[in-house]
């Protein structure tokens, strides 16, 4: 993260200078290249702090299988999932009060932009693992196939992604081949729709939109000084 | 008392019997008890359906998101400041920790440092943190087994950690006191001379619950040997926290990738034990709360003189860019994936939670187990419901 | 029975029978949430103590309570459960929403699961504001309830419409 921590995560309890060099990061991406070939579609290594690799979506399962048994990526962290669409609410929470008083616009980008080590599509998965024997951790991506909206499952590998898949159906709208029962985890049954897709609105700020910075007494003192926004508790 | 051996025996026993039996018949043997969402014995609105033959459970399955309140589409629709705001409410308990590892990714993200007046400050609030949340378990996993009267003392003694972070930060839980580089206030006077007695209460409460519940015949025959979680198992599950250190596995994130907070500076232990059942966890989370007050008192000696604050605009604008801080929060381990596309709000934030993880053991921990021991082993787990709901 | 819902009772014997429901309370711990922390501190700890008000909070049962603090956040999927846990209380039953969770949505006021506030489920006799509100806070809330109960017409409750919640 910073200059002043030195034990970074991957050092074997030797010290390393990670100045601009990730050896043991580097060493990773090699490995994984090496055994993924052209599976690996794309990666990210950010010296002394990170690494994010992007895989093809039929190599999802084979990648985590690799990770734990060759690599040795023994913890489970996360599965989840990003929408890349663009909100077609904006920001959803700019009030001409805001804009006036602080001269920001909102921003309506059309276009999809995508993270870390690239994208293609609008969804993508991404999941964690770490190595806490060596203390290394790695972040891998894969682009979601818009027909089928389906991804490999990672429960044959770790038993903990169950849980996590789950949540990313219920959310996204990601189907996982292989799983053995996706159904609702956190919303109750009858619910329609995928919230965290960014189509989704939330209703309660579309029926009353964002008040922006509301005064409702002025300080002791300043009465004459309060903003000049004109908004009254309403 | 049956040997931990013979204990671990029968469970296994009984466990493979309770396959066996789910193998042949699905669902017409037996009896499905609900146990919950309003249940005394669970840690706020858990269900837990489990399928019963006789006392034994066959099947155990947590319905969970009766406190599921949207927390990674909200992020999606506040500023930074209120995100900070909104999460303390996640692990409501030891609720400081929680702003820690948002703040550190933003900070990562922006590339800015928070002066180290601020980073020991929030390292002794994260500590308190979770004394004041740890307390209240230690106090809880003896309701859980059935003596009330522990309880009382935790909420006691929870109150001076309490009164200090008030003190510090205007509220006692929920301080929103973390700012991206750096923190809100300094510390008030006198502050650090009162913080250094509650230590040393802190650690006259911890004996006291050694000698009361852990030292306790009754708590040890309902303890040993329930609920055992290989350490191989809790790895592939996301375990963390005191639940796999209670495993034998020695893992701790403030040791081996501190990030931004000094734990490099002090000299403290991490706490295991090899058994892996309810009584390990207990233990390593009460070994947990004694060296946490030890941390405390080592940092307040060398708290350096300086800014609270580094420059940053007043209107934050986090710079496009992914990041990802985890940090040893009081119940395991907690992780924001922060995804920035440049602007006032967050693009997308994943919340790796602890419980939730911790909690994807139960349907799998909880078979052929009988159903007293149900209570123990999730008081053992230790989760709170808006960690695992989100 | 009879004399309290024809109202002759003379003002003297209401009165008195007002002050001993009201300090005779017995709560049902509804914690859902952060709140929860509050009011556990408010109920078990010794410092902020409520039995010294008169009300009890051992009842893990809601069939024998007067009294229910519904405190922290009320998603859509427990609000079912709100309903027929209320329900299952015998009259004359109060209800304090503690928090801003429980009194309108609090935090999450936009969010997708959560029911903006419990009152649109169960009518509310007294809101205490906070996030959280301190144990104190919750106190007077009990306090507030108490005069409301000791000026209570105790026939007109009963005599009157029950109150319809659909």
């Amino acid at each position: 993260m910073s200059s002043t921590d030195t034990p970074t995560e991957e050092t074997d309890a030797e010290e390393t200078d990670a100045t601009a060099t990730d050896t043991g990061r580097e060493a990773m991406l090699e490995q994984l290249t090496g055994e993924l070939g052209d599976s690996l579609v794309g990666s990210h290594l950010e010296p002394g702090i990170d690494l994010t690799v992007r895989v093809a979506a039929d190599a999802w399962a084979d990648t985590a299988a690799f990770l734990k048994t060759g690599m040795g990526f023994a913890y489970f962290n996360f599965v989840s999932a990003i929408d890349w669409l663009p909100s077609p609410f904006g920001r959803d929470m700019d009030s001409q009060v805001d804009i006036s008083l602080e001269g920001s616009e909102p921003k309506e980008t059309e276009e999809m932009t995508w993270g870390l080590a690239g994208g293609e599509t609008r969804f993508q998965v991404f999941a964690r693992v770490n190595d806490i024997v060596n203390h290394r951790a790695v972040t891998i991506k894969a682009d979601v196939p818009e027909d089928s909206l389906t991804v490999p499952s990672w429960v044959g590998v770790y038993a903990g992604a169950n849980w996590h898949e789950r949540e990313a159906w219920e959310m996204f709208g990601i189907s996982f081949e292989g799983h053995p029962g996706l159904r609702h985890i956190y919303l109750p049954g009858e619910f329609e729709g995928n919230p965290m897709r960014k189509d989704f609105p939330l209703l309660a700020r579309r029926v009353k939109p964002w008040p922006g910075i509301v005064d409702v007494e002025a300080m002791p003192g300043d009465d004459d000084e309060a903003d000049a926004d004109g908004e009254d508790a309403s | 008392m049956t040997d931990i051996s013979d204990r671990q025996q029968l469970n296994y026993i009984a466990a493979q019997a309770a396959d066996a039996r789910l193998n042949l018949e699905l669902e017409t043997e037996g009896m499905t008890l609900n146990i919950g969402p309003q249940h005394p014995a669970t840690h706020g609105t858990l269900r837990i359906v489990a399928k019963l033959d006789g006392e034994q459970v066959i099947a155990a399955d947590p319905v969970m998101g009766y406190m599921h309140r949207g927390y990674e589409k909200l992020t999606e629709v506040r500023t930074y400041p209120q995100v900070t705001t909104l999460i303390n409410r996640i692990d409501w308990l030891g609720s400081f920790a929680n702003e820690v590892p948002f703040i550190l990714a933003a900070e990562q993200l922006m590339e800015v440092e928070a002066p180290p007046r601020a980073q020991w400050i929030r390292t002794i609030l994260f500590e308190m943190s979770r004394i004041a949340n740890v307390v209240l378990f230690l106090g809880d996993m003896a309701v859980q087994v059935g003596a009330v009267t522990p309880v009382f003392f935790a909420f006691r003694d929870r109150e001076h950690i309490l009164n200090q972070i008030e003190a510090a930060t205007g509220g006692r839980f929920h301080p929103n006191f973390d700012r991206i580089g750096g923190l809100k206030d300094d510390l008030p006077a006198g502050w650090v001379a009162e913080t250094k007695q509650v230590m040393k209460k802190m650690r006259g409460f911890c004996d006291e619950i050694e000698t009361l519940v852990m030292g306790n015949e009754i708590f040890q025959t309902r303890t040993r040997g329930i609920g055992v979680i290989p350490a191989d198992i809790g790895l592939q599950y996301g375990l963390s926290g005191a639940n796999i250190r209670g495993s034998g596995v020695d893992w701790d994130v403030r040791r081996d990738n501190p990030n931004g907070l000094v734990y490099d500076q002090v000299d403290w232990k991490v706490w295991t034990h090899p058994d892996g059942d309810s009584f390990s966890r207990f233990w390593v989370r009460l070994q947990e709360v004694r060296e946490a007050t030890k941390i405390v008192d080592q940092l307040l000696d060398t708290i350096p003189a300086g800014p609270i604050m580094a420059k940053v605009p007043r209107i934050i604008k986090v710079p496009a860019g992914e990041a990802y801080v985890e940090t040893e929060n009081p119940l395991g381990v907690m992780g924001y994936y922060v995804i920035s596309k440049g602007d006032l709000v967050p693009y997308r934030v994943k919340i790796r939670s602890a419980s939730f993880n911790n909690m994807s053991i139960t349907p799998w921990l909880l078979k052929g187990v009988y159903v007293p021991d149900i209570v123990t082993i999730l008081g053992s787990l230790y989760f709170i419901l808006g960690d695992i709901d989100r | 029975m009879g004399l309290v819902e024809s109202g002759k009772v003379p003002k003297g014997i209401t009165s008195l029978l007002n002050m001993s429901r009201k300090y005779s309370l017995w709560v049902y711990q509804w914690g859902l949430a952060c709140c929860a922390i509050e009011m556990g501190a408010a109920f078990g700890s010794p410092r902020y103590d409520v039995m010294r008000l008169g009300v009890i909070p051992l009842p893990a049962s809601p069939r024998q309570t007067d009294l229910v603090v519904v405190s922290g956040t009320v998603t859509d999927k427990m609000a079912p459960a709100v309903k027929r846990l209320y329900e299952q209380m015998p009259e004359p039953k109060y209800v304090i929403s503690m928090g801003s969770c429980a009194n309108c949505g609090g935090p999450y006021w936009d969010s997708y699961s959560v029911t903006k506030g419990v009152d649109q489920i169960i009518p509310v006799d007294v809101y205490v504001p906070g996030c959280p509100p301190r144990p104190e806070a919750l106190l007077e809330g009990i306090v507030l309830l108490q005069e409301r109960i000791q000026n209570e017409d105790m026939a007109a409750r009963w005599k009157g419409e029950a109150i319809v919640v659909d």
